[in-house]
């Protein structure tokens, strides 16, 4: 009895040891960079952790927002986001509803095919997409940007949906469709509504991937135009390097609308992401 | 005008039509699905096999981005590959770097899912923002370690000299500390991913599993490697596949912090190929480059085919 009991005290201590330095490695540096873009840069550079009142400021926000063009950056990625995750939304949806429900001859080797491309090295394939974006005159547009990072996306976004629409019951499409229901009917009225939060994590994980790509917005942008957050970030922190202020607002300004979002679907972005391997 | 007999060949065309459509019926009854993932396999194919395809024939040609016609010159490419010690110094880094990274993230991802399946005061919130650090962009990431590891100011050196160890250094400059640290941002980002996911399967383990371990007398430890082992080992399997693929293809890691420096002492083999194609702008040097990484990969995926198809026999 007592040496359950001890056992029993070994475990917690153990669970909240690992639990505060995962604390620390994990989530820290986020919130030390975050209260970093709130001092000013001789509060910084003074290396203590703790400064007088006057030095926190809203002056690091301010002079990104204003002289660095950021509002226009931070508009390109939420604009080539949205199109990303419309795009991949519209194209997985119906590829993952027709893998689940319609019979295709060697379907699994259709599965295994597009999921292999995530072996292919992308930095590989956009030499030839530089090309091919190029020569359809879709170099630095958001077009452009959004169908190379399409396919970054659609694989999983496919692999997702498809694992969610394996676990609905088919019953309530049956009957849709006996009531004269055609396919993209049934999809609308019954399938989208049903499924909604599966379809979120797929389009949070689309959205998330195409704000956070560094490598395809740096081979087809060419300009403002089309320059996204990380761009401006790189830039950012390679020109200012030691105005550490601005450049912790910044980045604050590219992490917040991730982890907002992320804050909305985290339980159901991991039943997403493994139900394919945990149902196997 | 009256309605004249249909001719022979008419009959005939007719006939071949209404079989041909119930062919197409027929195909489409038994391929239903096809219509409906086309237009995502066009995009596939357009995006990813072609380009492959493409990034082989010009790792054959001197091509570049500033000229414009390139000629084909055999396997000359790869054989100045095969004297480049630049490459070989980032073909050794990629496969330590992969090894190493995703090693580490196996062994500290399964430690943290132990912790987080704990029910423990405070721990749901804890499982919900571990997780923050995978969905923030790399950019920011790597924005986030500079800062973080700058001498005198930065929050890795602020706690080191807390506790008496004085580093001085800016750890990306320095020859010992910058690969390591390229590994440690990898852990950061991944290891949380590993621990949600290692807590997703062990709780679809059911209770009476350990029950009936522990009244065969197993302990902690043997439970663990009886149950929770045999438990996650599908998860175990496709997080490893897929972190092997994305650590040994990822860029902006290195790309953003050193850029393979200093001294290509973080030179991988992505941001070798990337520096090649859009720096020094040699397009078929690069192209050879990422044909080696893919014949890496499809080793790779081939020997765990068969390992794989070996345990399920």
């Amino acid at each position: 009895m007592m040496t359950k009991r001890h056992r029993k005290a070994t475990r917690i201590t153990l669970t909240y040891v690992i639990l505060i330095v995962a604390f620390l490695f994990f989530v820290l540096p986020m919130l030390w960079i975050t209260y970093s873009s709130f001092r000013s840069q001789g509060a910084i550079l003074s290396g203590s952790i703790v400064s007088s009142a006057k030095e926190y400021t809203f002056d690091n926000y301010k002079l990104v927002l204003s002289i660095a063009d950021f509002p226009i950056y931070f508009w390109n990625s939420l604009r080539i986001g949205l199109m990303v995750t419309a795009a991949a939304m519209v194209l997985s949806i119906l590829g993952a509803y027709g893998l689940s429900r319609y019979p295709l001859r060697g379907k699994n080797a259709y599965i295994m095919g597009v999921f292999s491309t995530q072996m292919f090295p992308i930095v590989l394939l956009l030499i030839p997409i530089y090309n091919i974006v190029f020569s359809i005159g879709l170099f630095n547009t958001s077009v452009g940007i959004m169908l190379g990072q399409l396919m970054l996306v659609l694989p999983f976004a496919v692999w997702m949906l498809k694992g969610y629409f394996d676990n609905m019951p088919k019953e309530i499409e049956d009957s849709a469709r006996i009531d004269g229901c055609n396919l993209f009917q049934t999809l609308w009225r019954i399938v989208l509504p049903i499924s909604a939060p599966g379809i979120m994590v797929a389009a949070f994980y689309s959205f998330v991937v195409s704000w956070g790509d560094f490598l395809v917005v740096s081979v087809i942008s060419q300009s403002l135009k089309t320059a996204t957050l990380t761009l401006a970030l790189q830039r950012l922190s390679s020109s200012l390097q030691l105005r550490w202020g601005q450049v912790a607002a910044a980045t604050v300004l590219t992490i917040v609308p991730t982890i907002l979002m992320f804050s909305f679907v985290q339980t159901r972005l991991v039943e997403g992401l493994t139900s394919g391997a945990v149902k196997s | 005008m009256g309605r004249r007999p249909a001719t022979w060949h008419e009959v005939r065309s007719a006939s071949f039509l209404v079989q041909e459509l119930a062919l197409k019926g027929r195909f489409l009854r038994e391929n239903g699905a096809l219509p409906l993932i086309a237009p995502t396999l066009v995009i596939m194919a357009v995006f990813t096999v072609l380009p492959l395809i493409e990034g082989f024939r010009l790792s054959l040609t001197n091509a570049s981005l500033i000229n414009k016609g390139a000629a084909f010159i055999g396997f000359e490419n790869y054989k100045q590959l095969y004297a480049d010690p630049n490459f070989w110094l980032a073909f050794v880094h990629s496969l330590i770097l992969t090894v190493v990274a995703v090693g580490l993230q196996l062994i500290l991802g399964t430690i943290l899912a132990l912790a987080l399946k704990q029910n423990v005061p405070g721990i749901k919130f804890f499982r919900s923002i571990i997780m923050a650090s995978w969905v923030i962009p790399v950019a920011a990431t790597a924005v986030m370690f500079t800062f973080m590891v700058e001498p005198g100011y930065g929050y890795y050196n602020i706690i080191l000299n807390a506790v008496g160890i004085k580093v001085n250094t800016f750890w990306f400059g320095s020859l010992q500390l910058a690969f390591p640290l390229i590994i440690i941002l990898h852990l950061w980002r991944n290891v949380p991913f590993y621990g949600i996911a290692f807590l997703a399967a062990m709780q679809a383990i059911p209770d009476s599993q350990y029950e009936a371990a522990e009244i065969d007398g197993a302990g902690p430890l043997r439970s663990f490697f009886t149950v929770t082992v045999p438990g996650i080992r599908n998860m175990v399997i496709v997080m490893v596949t897929i972190h092997v693929l994305w650590t040994f293809n990822n860029f902006d890691m290195v790309y953003l912090t050193t850029g393979g420096g200093p001294v290509f002492a973080t030179e991988v083999l992505p941001v070798y190929l990337y520096q090649q194609a859009w720096t020094s702008y040699a397009t078929g040097y690069a192209s050879a480059i990422g044909t080696i990484m893919f014949i890496l990969l499809m080793i790779y995926f081939i020997i765990y085919i068969r390992i794989y198809q070996r345990q399920e026999d």
